[in-house]
């Protein structure tokens, strides 16, 4: 055994995996050779060092803040995505609606809070369930009234109002599994206010119409 | 949650929770408890994993990129990783056997997209320790060799392989399934990080 072969296997020497042959063939060669002999005893000099090191080390910072923080943002993600698809459908159904169904001159105009109905609930109130009670009594009430009154408007325009309807109550039961999931939501609660709000506005403007035929 | 020591001290508290260092059955059980919390969402409890082993694999990101705020950051991106994988886990191994292998991976793919954002890799903020490639320079004398900087001054590739088989203690098969590698590729870059270490060490 040369010097280059006793350097290709010093590994497989000092891990102990040389086959018998060789490993005896490599014994003779560093008996026998003081440089090869040296890359031997640097070699088990650095694992020994390797083996020695540390297995644990300590962040110069805590790290869970942040690990923490992105977590709980990737689990409101899911509430980013639903947003333009739920509300702003809902959202674009009723402008839609008003600008087809009730056409009126100047700049578009937010719809009024219907009169005994709050327009605002605090996150995480407990008073929620019953204001959404109290705007389904108001929606029944109007939807009541105009199915008294089957022949006042088109067929087409009842059907199109029916699918927008249907529109904005798939919005409010998506904002409601949001809800469901993150209670104290403060945005999410606004949304699910404004946008029984606005269902009712296009109800009433829809009953008033009606009654003006 | 109540920490009432890092995971290197006494032990950690999390959802009522303990992680006793020295009792491994009770540790064990522990740890499939807060498993089992935390793939149902529980965030405190896979804090208390994250205790137990954040030093670890912060170690592990810190040999892997020699840059210890690289290592910070790559230790969160694996406690994140581990938190959106955590479904896949089955208990059939430790937590820590199926979180060291994601850790090198994360650390590994980081390299992969800094080597493609920029050809320059920076190392550590201290160049000078691994001069040995430098011909007619000599290094320290022996006693006073850093292996840890010396590590930090070897070719990625070869340092990777250098950390998992003789710091951490894989095996060649293990390290070529982990880095995509063939067993003889695993086996040519250690040499070539041993070779490098052993002239570091000093003529």
């Amino acid at each position: 055994m040369n010097c280059a072969e006793a350097e290709d296997r010093l590994d497989d020497y000092v891990d102990g995996s040389l086959p018998e042959a060789e490993f005896q063939e490599m014994e003779l060669h560093l008996a026998g050779c003081p440089p090869c002999r040296e890359q031997d005893r640097r070699l088990r000099a650095v694992l020994a060092q390797a083996a020695a090191l540390p297995k644990t080390l300590s962040p110069a910072r805590d790290l869970w803040p942040g690990i923490a923080g992105r977590i709980e943002g990737q689990r409101r993600a899911p509430l980013r995505g639903w947003r333009p698809i739920g509300l702003a459908a809902a959202a674009a159904v009723a402008i839609a609606l008003g600008a087809t169904l009730f056409p009126r001159p100047g700049p578009p105009v937010a719809p009024a809070p219907p009169p005994g109905l709050p327009v605002a609930v605090s996150p995480g109130s407990d008073a929620l369930p019953e204001v959404e009670a109290d705007y389904a009594r108001a929606t029944t009430a109007l939807l009541a009234a105009l199915s008294e009154r089957p022949s006042s408007l088109s067929s087409e325009t009842l059907a199109s109002v029916q699918k927008n309807l249907d529109v904005i109550d798939r919005a409010l039961a998506e904002v409601r599994e949001a809800l469901r999931k993150d209670p104290d939501n403060g945005e999410l609660t606004h949304m699910l206010v404004a946008t029984h709000r606005k269902k009712l506005d296009v109800l009433r403007r829809v009953v008033r119409l009606s009654t003006q035929l | 949650m109540r920490l009432l020591a890092r995971s290197g001290g006494a032990g950690v508290a999390s959802g009522g929770g303990f992680i006793r260092v020295g009792a491994e059955e009770d540790r064990q059980a522990d740890e499939r408890r807060l498993v089992r919390q935390a793939q149902a969402g529980d965030l405190s409890a896979f804090e208390g994993l994250y205790r137990a082993n954040e030093r670890r694999v912060y170690a592990l990101c810190f040999r892997m990129s020699s840059d210890p705020s690289l290592a910070e950051e790559l230790t969160q991106e694996v406690f994140v990783r581990a938190w959106q994988k955590l479904g896949s886990f089955r208990g059939e191994s430790a937590f820590s056997s199926w979180l060291y292998p994601l850790a090198v991976n994360v650390a590994l793919s980081e390299r992969r997209s800094r080597r493609r954002r920029t050809s320059r890799v920076m190392i550590t903020d201290d160049l000078t320790p691994f001069d040995v490639p430098r011909p007619g320079k000599r290094p320290g004398p022996e006693a006073g060799f850093d292996l840890e900087r010396a590590m930090a001054g070897l070719p990625p590739g070869a340092r990777a392989v250098f950390v998992l088989h003789d710091v951490e203690g894989y095996r060649h098969q293990e390290i070529a399934a982990l880095l995509g590698l063939a067993e003889g590729t695993s086996k040519a870059q250690l040499h070539r990080a041993r070779k490098l270490l052993r002239e570091a060490l000093g003529e």
